[in-house]
C-alpha cells in the first residue's frame, strides 16, 4: 500500500512539479512573474476545481465514443499541452507576447495538473470504496503521499536550479528545449492512447531497449515523464517524436537557416 | 434539382466502400476476453497468435476501479466498476507480456503469452482456467 501510494503519486504528481519548475523558471528570467498575489488564488481555485470535475466525470467520459472516451479526452488535452509548449517555445523571445506566453504557461499547467491529478484522484477514490478497515490503509496512504511529495519538491528544485545553471552558463535557451522535450513526451502519451483504442495504426516496434533501461523501472518512469522514453517505440512513435521535435526549432531558427542559404544582405 | 456529376457519386461509392471495408477489418480482429473479480484476473494468462493485432475487452466485476497497466505492452487503461472497456493490443512478436492492476499489485497479475502457431479459431469462455476467452466478431 505504501509503495504503491508513493509509485502512483510520484507517476501523476511528478509531471506536474517538473512543469511549475519550467515554467516559474521561464517566468522569473523574463522579468515577468507567471502567478501574482491577484492571480494566485485564483488559478490553485480553478486547478483543484479541474482536477475533481476530470475525477468525478471520468467514468462518464470513458463510456463515450463506444469506450474510446478517455483516451480521446486525454489525448487531445496532450496535444494541447505540446502545442502550447511548442508556441511557448517559439515565443520565447518575443517580450511583447508577455501576455500571450502567461495564458499558454497557464493553459498547460491547467492541463498537465488536471490530467494528471485527476489519475491520483481516482486511485485514492478506489482505495476508499472499497470495504476494507480504515485503519488498516489511511496510514500508509498519508505517509506515502507525504513522502511522494517529498520526492517530487526535491526533484522539482534540484531541477529548477540545474536548469538555471545552465541557462546562464551554458546555453540561455536550455530550459526552453527541456520544455520541448517534456512537451513532445507528453505528446507521446498521447500516440500511445491513440494505438490504445485503435485510432492510430499499430505498427511494429523498431528496437527494444528493455535490457538497457527497463521502462518499469525507476530511472526509465523518470525517463518516460521527462523526455517520452519508450523501451519499445514503434515507427510511426519515431517519426512523429523526431518531428514534433525539429518542426518548432527548424521554425525558431528559420531567420538563421534564410541567412546561411541567402547571404547577410538579403 | 442540381445535377450531381458521376465524379461525386464515384467519390460516394468509394467513402462507403472504405467504410465497409474498415467495419470488416474491424470485425475480423480477434476478441480476447478478461475478468477481474476479487482484485484477480481470470484467466491470468492468455494466448494469442504473434504479429496479430486483437481486441482485448476487459470486465470490471468489482466494485472499485482498476487501471489494467503493462510496461511490456505499453498500455493503460481506467475500468470502473462493473464497466467493460476494450483496448487494442499487437501486432507483438513471440515472447510473455505481463500485466498487472495499479492499484492491486500484489493481487491483480496476469500474462499474454504469444505463440507462433497460437490457433486464432479456438474459443474460449472468459472464466476458463485454460486460457483467454476469445471470440471472432
Amino acid at each position: 500500500m505504501l509503495i504503491n501510494t508513493i509509485l502512483l503519486f510520484l507517476q501523476s504528481a511528478l509531471p506536474i512539479f517538473i512543469v511549475i519548475s519550467l515554467l516559474l523558471l521561464r517566468f522569473t528570467t523574463t522579468s515577468a512573474s507567471l502567478f501574482t498575489n491577484k492571480n494566485l488564488s485564483f488559478i490553485i481555485v480553478l486547478a483543484i476545481s479541474l482536477v475533481f470535475l476530470l475525477s468525478q466525470y471520468m467514468e462518464g467520459i470513458s463510456q463515450l465514443f463506444d469506450g474510446k472516451g478517455t483516451e480521446l479526452v486525454f489525448s487531445l488535452g496532450f496535444i494541447l499541452i505540446y502545442f502550447c509548449s511548442a508556441l511557448l517555445f517559439l515565443f520565447d523571445n518575443k517580450d511583447r507576447l508577455i501576455n500571450v506566453k502567461k495564458i499558454l504557461a497557464l493553459m498547460v499547467f491547467l492541463l498537465v495538473l488536471s490530467l494528471n491529478g485527476s489519475h491520483f484522484i481516482l486511485y485514492l477514490t478506489s482505495y476508499w470504496t472499497q470495504s476494507l478497515p480504515l485503519s488498516s490503509g489511511v496510514e500508509s496512504l498519508f505517509i506515502g503521499i507525504i513522502l511522494a511529495v517529498g520526492i517530487c519538491v526535491s526533484f522539482a528544485i534540484l531541477l529548477y536550479f540545474l536548469l538555471r545553471y545552465s541557462d546562464t552558463s551554458i546555453h540561455i535557451k536550455t530550459s526552453c528545449y527541456f520544455l520541448l522535450f517534456f512537451a513532445t513526451g507528453q505528446l507521446m502519451q498521447s500516440i500511445v492512447l491513440l494505438q490504445q483504442v485503435d485510432v492510430l495504426p499499430l505498427s511494429s516496434i523498431i528496437w527494444n531497449s528493455t535490457d538497457f533501461i527497463a521502462e518499469k523501472s525507476e530511472f526509465g518512469q523518470l525517463l518516460r515523464v521527462l523526455f517520452g522514453y519508450e523501451t519499445t517505440p514503434s515507427f510511426m512513435q519515431l517519426i512523429i517524436y523526431l518531428t514534433a521535435f525539429t518542426v518548432p526549432v527548424f521554425i525558431s531558427k528559420s531567420r538563421y537557416f534564410f541567412r546561411l542559404a541567402y547571404g547577410e544582405k538579403s | 434539382m442540381t445535377k450531381q456529376s458521376p465524379k461525386s457519386y464515384t467519390i460516394f461509392l468509394l467513402c462507403n466502400l472504405l467504410f465497409l471495408f474498415s467495419l470488416i477489418v474491424e470485425a475480423k480482429r480477434p476478441e480476447y476476453h478478461l475478468d477481474l473479480k476479487n482484485h484477480l484476473f481470470y484467466p491470468a494468462q492468455i494466448i494469442i497468435p504473434a504479429n496479430k493485432k486483437i481486441k482485448l475487452v476487459i470486465h470490471n466485476r468489482d466494485n472499485s476501479a482498476e487501471e489494467f497497466s503493462s510496461f511490456d505492452l505499453n498500455r493503460e487503461k481506467v475500468i470502473f466498476s462493473k464497466k467493460t472497456s476494450t483496448i487494442f493490443v499487437g501486432p507483438l512478436p513471440v515472447g510473455e507480456y505481463s500485466f498487472f492492476g495499479e492499484y492491486h499489485p500484489n493481487s491483480a497479475r496476469g500474462k499474454v503469452i504469444v505463440e507462433k502457431n497460437s490457433n486464432p479459431d479456438v474459443s474460449h469462455d472468459a472464466l476458463s482456467p485454460k486460457q483467454g476467452g476469445r471470440n471472432v466478431n
